[in-house]
């Protein structure tokens, strides 16, 4: 029954695939190495002298306060930190909430009221950030309008600071929240259980020993959180007012991120203002590593603690 | 007592945080479906996103009786066509025509445009908007009507039935229609799953089934993890700056839907593996060791035995991408352009279902609720593919139990 | 009489740890041989050495040598998906795939690029016959064979095992899931398929042991203690540990 020649065609076959198999995994692998390369290489460009449509000096780039494509002024100093006070501010913003709402979930909510709120975490996760971009243009910059109004401040119609701000709380809350829910189930229950055998009520346990218990996973969760809030572009863009100059500090005041920067007045496919952009690409690739090697080294020395 | 009181301050709080979360969900829905919801019908899919104008004459120059039992608008009985006056989303006061009788003049309407277009028929249909009416009155003298004058549906309906002969027509397709971007979308679903599913699957393959805990094979599962770390803004530069290239032996010269394509089957990569690896790892490995003792070969194993077994796998892994893919804007904003395209073509640029929203509300006048009405689609969508992934995993689990 | 595996020296180890001791053992064709001791003395893993079953285990490392036909089956370029259709195997748990009855017996065929329908189906009966399974399935080949009960499953596996016609059937505890009735079944099928094939088998059960086999091996912590027929194991072992682990003073 056994055909010599067909098993030796069935063991190349076998090769063949193993070797396909191998390949399509360092293909994929090495998807992030090009892209780093390639952006870099496209990024560093405009600063590199013999640049077809005139140098930029890469100092006045980084830490210029200024940026303006039409006087051909590119400094994203600004912009930076801009950046970093928009994503820490809504982290602050939606960590709390975050956590307590997974809290809720798992350890305090009936089981019903439990699993919904689970549903409804999850689809806000899948909720498409452009959807977001409407809401907050049609929603957000108008309480924002409101609260203004109150303290006797005028904004860009609504677009600023702080409708950057609540709209990345509300991107960024699934994402902790559901990492902070795996988190607390995981959290052993002989733990709980010694707790409340010592006398300490169910809240009591739930927020000193649970919470405790489940911090390093939380804090993962708020790692990816400020991730999100990084990278988002879009339904910031729209928000965004896109500031000429800064730091922006003021919460009514417009603003200006690394994403919507990328992303104003997308025009040209060439040029200067075209490949400026990838120079902000990396920059936004570098403050998204900084702060999460920072986060991280802060996460064990959290772990360590305990 | 105080310890009681103490843990209810406690407790609602995280009532509170609960219940947030639920605002937050809830708002989005409530705006969406309020601003948008009212947009939503067949018109919406079928029609194109710019509309037309068109200086059409009627062929059957001849007023004559007609009658319309279903009306609600202001029937012509001589010319057999009914108006209604709406209000576009753009918030323009407009007539368009609601009803036209058999056998009525305006079923055949030809075009007065000078050029390839000249004498050909127009489709007319409902929904089309009246411009300008060009007419010969009652008493023989030349007449004009329509939107121009600001005329409503009542005056139009009222100049039309004093009309003996029309001159022409100024006539205006419905537009804010999305099969264009509905049509663009769909490419760029087929593409970027024909290019990622089967990378994604042989690598998910290689990573569970071949791979050891060698140096080299823990530098691929690494890399591939990055990716999901990468915003998707910088998958947009590197989809113009590394695929561009590619797409350019297939014809495009700018960005277009196949660059797009690309880049999505780039971000999609390791949605795919996880799905697929997740599903790999609950095949049992009897099943793999009975195969192998039979004397099959690795890799028949795994296409005769392994797959078929985690097909739930990589059909969550569609879903998901599915749903990643039509909401994703800010890469494609970079590969696929801004332009809106009612005919669009696989190697030319077009815009997503979420990229046209982006189109026109970045533009000056931003339309609230054409976007909220896409939105109310594609989150319609998204929560059916999220339905459909949470009854597939369910089976997943009880599988092999 | 004519020996099936030659094992000589025999050493494995898993990592640092040494799994199995210096074995050297002659197994005989056409007979049912046993493997018994408690868990963990390594005789599953030396079933798993005849078909080289654990190259698919990470830090398995092997020395000796085990002769098929005078071939060292662990020379480099020994074939090992044409060992393993010559050295079939029967595992612990039943592990039908999620495919039809007639859909898991040609499986093995198929994949050595049998297409022949005519001849697929007699593979098919007779193998269904041999394994005692033709009778309760012949209406249903083209069902699931999930559905089958657990003892049929089993039965089925072994089916599938037949249908490549190996030389040895390698059984791994292969009615430890099931109940006594579904057992005594599979024994029964054992001792019919001995004339055509030679069968060696790891049991936790002595009783089964003596009760299918016609040679004995017992293993303790990786060495192997003593190997008779299975008469002189059961009623006069040499070695002192032997008879302990047989009369049940451990286990």
């Amino acid at each position: 029954m056994i055909n010599a020649s067909k098993e030796k065609k069935n063991k190349i076959i076998d090769n063949i695939f193993k070797f396909f198999f191998l390949a399509m995994a360092i293909l994929s692998s090495s998807f992030i190495v090009i892209l780093v390369l390639f952006i870099f290489m496209k990024g560093i460009s405009p600063f590199l002298p013999g640049y077809e449509f005139g140098q930029v000096d890469i100092i006045s780039f980084l830490f210029g306060t200024t940026y303006r494509q039409d006087q051909g002024i590119y400094g994203v100093g600004f912009i930076v930190i801009n950046t970093i006070i928009s994503a820490f501010a809504s982290l602050l913003l939606s960590f709390p909430i975050s956590v307590l709402c997974a809290l809720f979930i798992v350890k305090i909510a009936p089981k019903k009221i439990g699993e919904i709120m689970k549903s409804v975490v999850e689809l806000l996760a899948s909720v498409p950030s452009i959807v977001y971009g409407v809401f907050a243009s049609g929603v957000i910059v108008i309480f924002v309008k409101w609260l203004a109004s109150i303290f006797g401040v005028t904004t860009a119609g609504g677009s600023s600071l702080l409708a950057v701000i609540i709209l990345l709380a509300i991107m960024i809350f699934p994402t902790i929240t559901s990492m902070s829910i795996t988190a607390i189930q995981a959290v052993d229950k002989d733990l709980e259980h010694a707790s409340l055998a010592l006398g300490a009520t169910k809240t009591q346990t739930n927020f000193k020993v649970v919470l405790t218990s489940a911090k390093s996973g939380i804090f993962a969760g708020a790692i990816l959180g400020i991730g999100r809030a990084f990278g988002e572009a879009t339904a910031v863009s729209m928000v965004a007012g896109n500031k000429l100059f800064g730091p922006t500090f003021d919460l009514f005041d417009i603003t200006r991120t690394l994403t919507s920067t990328m992303l104003a007045g997308l025009k040209e496919t060439s040029g200067l203002d075209y490949d400026i952009r990838f120079s902000v690409g990396i920059v936004l690739l570098f403050v998204i590593f900084f702060s999460n090697w920072l986060l991280n080294l802060l996460k064990d020395r959290i772990g360590k603690n305990s | 007592m105080s310890r009681q009181v103490k843990d209810n301050i406690l407790n609602g709080i995280t009532y509170l945080c609960a219940f947030l979360g639920v605002l937050f969900l809830g708002s989005i829905l409530v705006y969406v479906l309020t601003n948008g919801l009212k947009l939503i019908n067949w018109d919406l899919i079928k029609n194109d996103y710019w509309s037309q104008n068109y200086l059409v004459a009627v062929t059957d120059n001849e007023p004559k009786e007609f009658t319309c039992d279903s009306c609600n608008g202001y029937f012509s009985t001589k010319w057999g066509v009914s108006f209604t006056d709406e209000v576009t989303s753009h918030k323009e006061n407009v007539i368009t025509i609601e009803y036209i009788a058999p056998g009525s003049p305006f079923e055949n309407l030809t075009s007065l445009t000078a050029g390839d277009m000249y004498g050909t028929t127009i489709p007319v249909d409902e929904g089309y908007m009246i411009e300008k009416l060009d007419y010969i009155d009652s008493q023989g003298n030349a007449a004009i009507g329509g939107k121009i004058l600001k005329q409503d549906a009542k005056a139009l309906q009222e100049s039309l039935d004093d009309a003996s002969e029309i001159t022409s027509i100024y006539i205006q397709s419905p537009g804010e229609g999305i099969r264009g971007s509905l049509i663009a979308t769909l490419y760029l679903i087929l593409i970027s799953l024909v290019i990622s599913l089967p990378i994604g699957i042989a690598s998910a393959i290689y990573l569970n089934e071949y791979a050891d805990k060698s140096k080299m094979n823990r530098l691929i599962r690494q890399g591939i993890e990055t990716l999901t770390g990468v915003p998707s803004i910088v998958y947009g530069l590197m989809g113009v700056s590394v695929l561009f290239p590619v797409t350019t032996v297939f014809g495009a010269t700018g960005t277009s839907i196949l660059l797009g394509g690309l880049t999505m089957a780039i971000i999609l990569l390791p949605t795919i593996i996880r799905s697929v690896e997740e599903a790999l790892i609950v095949v049992p490995q009897s099943l793999r060791d009975a195969s192998l003792s039979l004397g099959a070969t690795k890799s028949q194993t795994i296409f005769k035995v392994v797959l078929p077994c985690c097909m739930n796998g990589i059909l969550t892994g569609v879903l998901l991408s599915i749903g990643r893919v039509i909401g994703e804007s800010a890469a494609l904003i970079y590969t696929m352009g801004t332009f809106i395209s009612d005919n669009p073509v696989v190697n030319g640029p077009a815009t997503s279902l979420s990229l046209m929203i982006w189109s026109f509300m970045s533009a000056e006048q931003p339309n609230f609720e054409l976007a909220c009405a896409i939105s109310i689609i594609i989150l319609a969508v998204v929560l059916v593919l999220n339905i459909i992934v949470k009854i597939v995993g369910k089976k997943l689990s009880k599988n092999f139990v | 009489m004519d020996t099936c595996f030659d094992v000589k020296n025999l050493n494995l180890y898993y990592g640092e740890k040494q799994a199995l001791k210096n074995i050297n053992i002659d197994l005989y064709k056409n007979k049912v041989t046993a493997f018994i001791g408690p868990s963990g003395c390594g005789k599953s893993t030396f079933l798993r050495c005849l078909n080289r079953m654990n190259d698919l285990i990470e830090n398995c490392r092997i020395e000796g040598t085990i002769l098929k036909d005078g071939v060292n089956i662990y020379e480099p370029k020994t074939d090992v998906v044409e060992l393993r259709t010559k050295v079939g195997m029967v595992f612990q748990k039943p592990n039908p795939f999620p495919m039809s009855i007639y859909e898991n017996i040609v499986y093995g065929p198929k994949c050595h690029g049998l297409k022949n329908k005519a001849e697929l189906n007699q593979i098919v009966e007779k193998s269904l016959k041999q394994a005692a399974l033709w009778d309760e399935v012949h209406d249903r080949l083209h069902e699931s064979a999930l559905g089958l009960s657990g003892g049929q499953q089993q039965r089925l596996c072994i089916a599938r095992a037949i249908a490549m016609q190996p030389e040895v059937i390698l059984m791994d505890e292969p009615t430890s899931a099931l109940d006594p009735i579904a057992t005594s079944k599979i024994e029964e099928l054992i001792e019919s398929l001995k004339k055509d094939y030679t069968i060696i088998i790891v049991t936790h059960s002595m009783q089964q042991a003596s009760r299918v086999s016609d040679y004995t091996a017992f293993f303790l912590l990786g060495d192997m203690v003593e190997y008779d027929t299975t008469s002189i194991i059961f009623q006069n072992p040499k070695d002192k540990r032997t008879e302990d682990y047989i009369t049940g003073r451990f286990g």
